[in-house]
């Protein structure tokens, strides 16, 4: 079991007292892909932040990789992101002003616990295998938005993190790129053994997760 | 690192800023300081920290020929002076006003008699010379140094002989043996020097003294002058603040002005990358916030904006301090139009490596300042709100 969350109650404060999710109860383990559905408003992109550890803003239970997550200090927990989850966004967010190799390497040089040589390694070869290994030189801007969001799955694994989270990754892109990436996620959670949890709207990543779990108004349909 | 480069031309823009203000507050700094030593230097080593001389109730003119104007029992003057540790030197002098005729005019001025051994360790007049030798000259019998102005005006030069007329009306052909310049107008148009044996023998007033000219090792303790005026009767005393209130007044004015100027220049400067950073920080949200979830932590954050600064203030400094040397060295070699009241032939300008290291702290200083701000700001982002699209 990567990770387990208990009875997670989440409220906004602004502009008045709402309540987001109710008692969200989930748990995911290695090699499965989870995909979050639901409508916009629905509280899925809430709880993936949760999950990810970005907002610890919440009540309940948090546990990944062992670690109660409520329990960590800011520090510990920018340490343990940075080691255990990687991300992938909807507007994929690669640094401009770096070139495609440079923004695989960017968390692994953050950590430092490998050299400088082997970090690029790991990065030839993950970008290898997102197919983007002849772009490593090319300026992050000038991929096309599918390209970009290769690049960012393979940022997110430099760590060989346990947990993916990828928040719409698809939700630009269009239907055959959203193809390709979904299948990359898979791939990864088949052939790495990771856990990756996807939040969308995208009714074929539904049918097609090893689990799906539904939200409506911050409250689990299974 | 590639990061901090983005938005080069503001960035470069806040460089230019900072390098205006440091090269400003050197070209100041040097110039005004180079004034303030110059004016040191010709008033203030030309003339001594303390005069001691006899109290007359009733000053005039012709004080100076009464018995009432010389100085008694210096001798215990001497070995009080002597006792105190913040006494540098101290030399004897007779001074007389005298009219001094040459073959072309004939002119008032003002004449030291010395003794030359004495007098050469208050006056540095070797550096001075124009023309001649300095005081140890003065041994020779009947012999006078003279300031340039009146050397000029006299139409003399060394080797030339004029005649001196005592106020007591006794009168001495002298030899001039030497022409000095101070660099001041109202000293060299009347100062002369001559032996106080000369002086002396005239005067009639063998063994007699009218001032006593003391040199501080600390020249801003003038406390001394209240110990003499209480221990001994019938004397007053003059420190250097007293006869060059216009000097010491002008000085600090230039301090101010220099000081001010620069601080405002700098303070603009500091506002400009400010600005820039601050719109920098709100441009590069997004990308704050992913470096924020892949694992940069806010200080980290802090370190790349307010590097971006420091390098932004470093370079700005170093050019700055640059240009503020090449701007001071040409000044120095500009011819300067000499007024009445200083002789000078370019701009004084001062070198001091201390101002250099000074404007170049101060320039990085500001923009480490400016910079820390937008970069707390920038660590302050929050990922969460940035990737919700909000």
């Amino acid at each position: 079991m990567i990770l387990k969350a208990k009875q997670i109650n989440k409220y906004f404060t602004e502009p008045e007292k709402h309540q987001v999710l109710h008692d969200v109860s989930l748990s995911i383990s290695e090699g499965e892909l989870v995909s979050v559905f639901g409508e916009s408003g629905s509280g899925k992109s809430t709880l993936l932040y949760i999950l990810s550890t970005l907002d610890t803003d919440f009540d309940g239970d948090l546990t990944i990789y062992d670690h109660k997550i409520k329990r960590l200090t800011a520090s510990q927990l920018i340490d343990f992101r940075n080691k255990h989850i990687g991300f992938v966004y909807q507007f994929h967010y690669l640094l401009p002003e770096f070139n495609v190799l440079q923004n695989v390497m960017l968390p692994a040089m953050k950590l430092s616990l490998k050299s400088k040589k082997e970090i690029e390694y790991d990065a030839m070869s993950l970008l290898a295998e997102v197919g983007m290994k002849s772009f490593a030189k090319r300026p992050a801007y000038q991929l096309s938005g599918g390209q970009q969001q290769r690049v960012a799955i393979a940022r997110a694994l430099i760590n060989n993190p346990s947990l993916i989270v990828a928040d719409e990754p698809t939700g630009n892109l269009d239907q055959k790129n959203s193809e390709l990436i979904f299948d990359l996620l898979k791939e990864i959670t088949g052939t790495k053994n990771k856990a990756v949890v996807i939040a969308t709207h995208n009714s074929k990543i539904y049918h097609n997760s090893d689990r799906s779990i539904e939200m409506i108004d911050g409250v689990i349909r299974l | 690192m590639q990061y901090l480069f983005a938005r080069k031309k503001q960035s470069f823009l806040a460089m230019i800023g900072v390098l205006l203000g440091v090269t400003t507050f050197i070209v100041m700094i040097n110039f005004m300081t180079g004034v303030n030593d110059f004016l040191d230097d010709a008033v203030f080593n030309g003339s001594p920290d303390i005069i001691i001389s006899k109290d007359v109730e009733k000053p005039n003119a012709n004080s100076i020929l009464s018995q009432g104007s010389f100085l008694d029992n210096y001798d215990k003057i001497d070995s009080f002076l002597k006792d105190k540790n913040n006494v540098q030197g101290f030399a004897h002098q007779i001074i007389s006003p005298a009219i001094l005729i040459s073959d072309a005019k004939q002119l008032p001025g003002s004449i030291n008699g010395v003794f030359p051994t004495q007098e050469d360790t208050m006056v540095d007049l070797e550096r001075r010379l124009i023309e001649g030798k300095g005081f140890q000259s003065l041994s020779a019998k009947n012999t006078i140094l003279i300031g340039i102005s009146l050397a000029k005006r006299l139409q003399v030069s060394v080797g030339d002989s004029i005649k001196m007329i005592l106020p007591n009306g006794k009168n001495q052909q002298l030899e001039v043996s030497g022409i000095f310049s101070f660099g001041i107008t109202t000293i060299d148009n009347v100062r002369t020097y001559t032996s106080a044996e000369t002086l002396q023998r005239l005067l009639g007033q063998k063994n007699h003294i009218t001032n006593i000219h003391i040199k501080l090792k600390d020249r801003d303790d003038v406390s001394i002058k209240d110990d003499l005026v209480q221990k001994f009767q019938g004397i007053t005393t003059e420190d250097w603040k007293d006869n060059n209130k216009t000097i010491v007044i002008g000085n600090k004015v230039r301090d101010i002005l220099t000081w001010s100027v620069s601080f405002a220049l700098l303070l603009v400067a500091g506002f400009g990358i400010y600005n820039i950073l601050n719109i920098t920080v709100i441009q590069k949200r997004k990308d704050i916030a992913v470096l924020k979830t892949v694992g940069y932590s806010s200080n980290d954050i802090v370190f790349i904006f307010l590097l971006q600064s420091i390098i932004i203030g470093v370079l700005g400094a170093f050019l700055g301090i640059l240009f503020g040397y090449c701007i001071s060295y040409l000044l120095s070699t500009t011819p300067l139009d000499t007024s009445d009241f200083i002789i000078v032939e370019t701009y004084p300008i001062n070198f001091k490596v201390f101002y250099y290291v000074l404007g170049f702290f101060f320039g990085v200083l500001t923009t480490a300042f400016a910079g820390y701000f937008p970069s707390k700001k920038a660590s302050k982002v929050d990922p969460v709100t940035i990737i919700r699209g909000i």
